[in-house]
């Protein structure tokens, strides 16, 4: 215990289970961005196809498809930060009248 | 192809096609049905093997294909020609076989007797050769194992008589200078073997009656019995002698006494009497009655042979030869019969005198054995008296015994009673003296004993001081321990730079504490995870701190259930925040940061705890893990206070 305590000064330990709660907020941006990108480019990859194959290279699918996967990155977002800030109900029973 | 053509090609005749058919049927047979050859197909095959072209003679001769399985004589008929059949009658003549239009006119079939004849004498063949050969392995093994030669011969019929060839060839050409002589026993041979009579051995008949079996007779006598042949003669001649010389010698004194001796001596007379009676032709006989003792029946018998004789002489023719003899020997007839009563009257006296001397012996001898057995008869009686009076003093003596006996012992009984109760009473007298001495000593040692009690009382007392000092020792000893184990727990803490596990700190502790009730509960109280990764020192519960108020401050702003704009709104606001410092007053975050900072930074941790505790929403679930840390160190400062505590209150408690 002592020689590594010596050899590695620094603090504890970073647990790879379970995040620090100080970085949850940013995890979180983390994921939003992430999944924010990665939706619209499939929903604009998407539209692009649609509008190669049904609509005579229009422009307007692509935006469609652009809008659609932003949309679903954002409200997904969303929905993960309001649910965040409640205590989780984990292990929890509820009564129900 | 071939075949069907020339079938086609034949002339059609029933008799003649089923002919046919039977000649030919081994290349129906051996088509397989389920062969099907498409035309061409076997074309190449063609030069390899070829069927033979059937015979593209007429079907009346067949022979050509099968000549080597047919017989000349089986060889079917040639058919009739339609016509003829039509105009041939039903009945055949006698001379020809039945050759009819039915299938009664088939040749019978020409292979199948001779196959079995000949399979049947190959088999009678193999058989003779099979057995031939183990009739001869058996002989020669029969040679060689004793065992085996047993069982052939005694089972295997001639196999004696092989095999006794064998051997006599063997054994003739081992020793080829007794060729002539079998070795082997001659009742093989037949040669006249030792019969034995059925009337043999012992029978009632005398030896020299079984004169037919004289050549093969045992008992016969012969050179078997006695080797000694030429002087048996001379031994016989011998014994034939001996009794004519024995006769004079075995004529004992008691013979003349007889009157044989008389009887004897005339036939020596007899002979010059029928001299004699030759001269007188008409001799007369002696008169019985005349002569004197004419009672006796000696001298009648003796004139009785005499006259015998002399009637023989007289009727002889020369009987005047013998007067003479005869007339002498009447004279002496008459000095016979004198002699014989001087003989008979000696003999008389002496009979006479040896009854006298009989019967003097005969009293004598019943007078000694009266005498005898008076005198028996006294010494018994005297005898007698005397076992009767030894008899009597016997009893006497014993009866005396018997009583003398009886009175000893009853003296003896008497004796022991009396020693008995003696020894009662003595044994009375010691048992009072006894329990006197046991009373006796019983008052003496009570005196003692009390003061020994005494005694021992007050050292009971004495260890019992001892003991509650010792106690008190102990348990200083034991507090002083508690302190120093608390002490080392408080140093291992407070020199860390980095967080370190104190179980083993904590696991003396508690040994020390020797389940001691409050130090348990101490113990229990700390969370685990502190002793077992340790607890972070006061500088690193700051610099987190700092972390996460910064993190905090992002999201000051955040109303309740914030959305994705809300939390971009509050991180582009919170920037634009004043930053308060010292004790703010406030609920807003940022005075709550301010104050703990400043709580920090002066020590006090439990405040610094309770104002973060106040926060709420996104700011007290950034801030949980921080909060969780203090409470640790907390907790375990809460717990070795209280063990501190203890140990001073049990050092007080002592005294």
């Amino acid at each position: 215990m002592s020689d590594s305590s010596s050899t590695t000064p620094t603090a504890p330990v970073a647990r790879t289970s379970r995040p620090m709660s100080e970085a949850l907020l940013n995890e979180k941006w983390d994921r939003c961005l992430s999944s924010m990108l990665i939706r619209s480019g499939l929903g604009l990859s998407f539209g692009i196809v649609f509008s190669v194959l049904l609509f005579k290279r229009r422009a307007w699918p692509a935006y469609v498809g652009l809008g659609f996967g932003a949309g679903r990155a954002w409200e997904e977002c969303d929905s993960s930060f309001k649910h965040a800030a409640a205590p989780s109900k984990d292990g929890l029973r509820v009564l129900r009248p | 192809m071939l075949r069907a053509s020339l079938l086609r090609a034949r002339p059609i005749a029933p008799a003649a096609h089923l002919q046919w058919r039977v000649a030919h049927r081994f290349f129906a047979d051996t088509k397989k049905p389920d062969e099907t050859l498409l035309p061409g197909s076997q074309s190449a095959k063609t030069n390899v093997d070829i069927p033979p072209p059937p015979p593209l003679t007429t079907p009346t001769n067949p022979s050509a294909a099968n000549t080597s399985t047919i017989p000349a004589g089986d060889v079917p008929r040639t058919p009739p020609t339609p016509e003829e059949v039509r105009s041939a009658p039903a009945v055949s003549p006698a001379t020809t076989p039945p050759t009819g239009t039915g299938s009664s006119s088939v040749a019978p079939p020409p292979q199948p007797p001779k196959p079995k004849k000949r399979r049947f004498r190959r088999f009678l063949i193999q058989l003779l050769i099979l057995s031939a050969l183990g009739y001869a392995g058996g002989v020669y093994y029969s040679l060689v194992s004793d065992n085996f030669h047993d069982f052939f011969t005694e089972y295997v019929p001639f196999g004696e008589d092989a095999v006794g060839y064998f051997e006599e060839r063997e054994f003739r050409k081992r020793f080829p200078g007794q060729a002539g002589s079998p070795h082997l026993h001659p009742q093989i041979k037949g040669e006249p073997k030792v019969t034995i009579p059925s009337k043999h051995g012992l029978s009632w008949r005398v030896a020299e009656d079984g004169e037919e079996g004289k050549g093969s007779d045992l008992a016969s006598k012969g050179r078997h019995s006695s080797a000694v042949e030429e002087a048996k003669p001379a031994a016989s001649q011998g014994k034939r002698e001996a009794p004519s010389t024995k006769d004079k010698p075995t004529e004992s004194a008691t013979h003349d006494l007889l009157p044989k001796g008389a009887v004897k001596a005339e036939p020596k007379k007899e002979e010059p009497k029928k001299a004699e009676a030759a001269p007188a032709p008409t001799a007369p006989l002696v008169d019985n009655l005349e002569i004197p003792s004419a009672k006796e029946p000696v001298v009648q018998d003796v004139v009785k042979i005499l006259n015998d004789i002399i009637m023989v002489i007289n009727a002889d023719a020369a009987a005047s030869k013998y007067s003479s003899v005869i007339a002498k020997a009447r004279s002496d007839l008459g000095k016979v019969i004198s002699d014989i009563t001087t003989l008979k009257e000696a003999e008389q006296k002496a009979a006479e005198e040896k009854i006298r001397a009989a019967h003097a012996e005969f009293d004598a001898a019943a007078k000694e054995l009266i005498n005898r057995v008076d005198r028996q008869m006294q010494e018994q009686e005297a005898h007698w008296k005397e076992e009767y009076e030894s008899e009597r003093e016997k009893l006497a003596q014993t009866y005396k015994q018997k009583l003398q006996s009886e009175l000893e012992v009853a003296q003896k009984v008497h004796e022991q009673r009396l020693k008995n109760e003696l020894l009662e009473q003595s044994i009375a007298l010691q048992r009072h003296f006894a329990s006197t001495i046991r009373d006796r000593v019983e008052t003496e040692r009570d005196g003692r004993l009390s003061k020994l009690t005494e005694l021992s009382d007050s050292i009971h007392e004495l260890e019992k001081l001892t003991g509650e000092w010792n106690a008190v020792v102990d348990a200083n000893l034991k507090t002083q321990h508690l302190v120093v184990a608390v002490e080392a727990v408080k140093a291992t803490l407070e020199k860390a730079d980095v967080p370190k596990p104190f179980v083993t700190e904590l696991a003396a502790l508690k040994e020390i504490a020797n389940d001691d009730p409050v130090v348990a509960a101490a113990i229990a109280s700390i969370n685990p995870v502190a002793y077992q990764r340790g607890i972070p020192t006061a500088s690193q519960l700051i610099d987190r701190f700092r972390r996460v108020a910064a993190e905090v401050r992002k999201a000051a702003l955040l109303p309740e259930d914030a959305g994705v704009a809300s939390h971009l709104a509050s991180l582009a606001m919170s920037k634009f925040l004043f930053k308060k410092s010292g004790l703010a007053v406030g609920s807003d975050v940022e005075a709550v940061l301010a104050r703990t900072e400043a709580l920090l930074e002066e020590g006090d941790l439990d405040g610094a705890a309770r104002e973060m505790n106040g926060l709420e929403g996104w700011a007290k679930v950034l801030s949980r893990d921080w909060l969780g840390e203090v409470r640790r160190v907390l907790e375990v400062r809460q717990a070795l206070d209280v063990i501190a505590t203890e140990a001073r209150l049990q050092t007080l408690l002592v005294d």
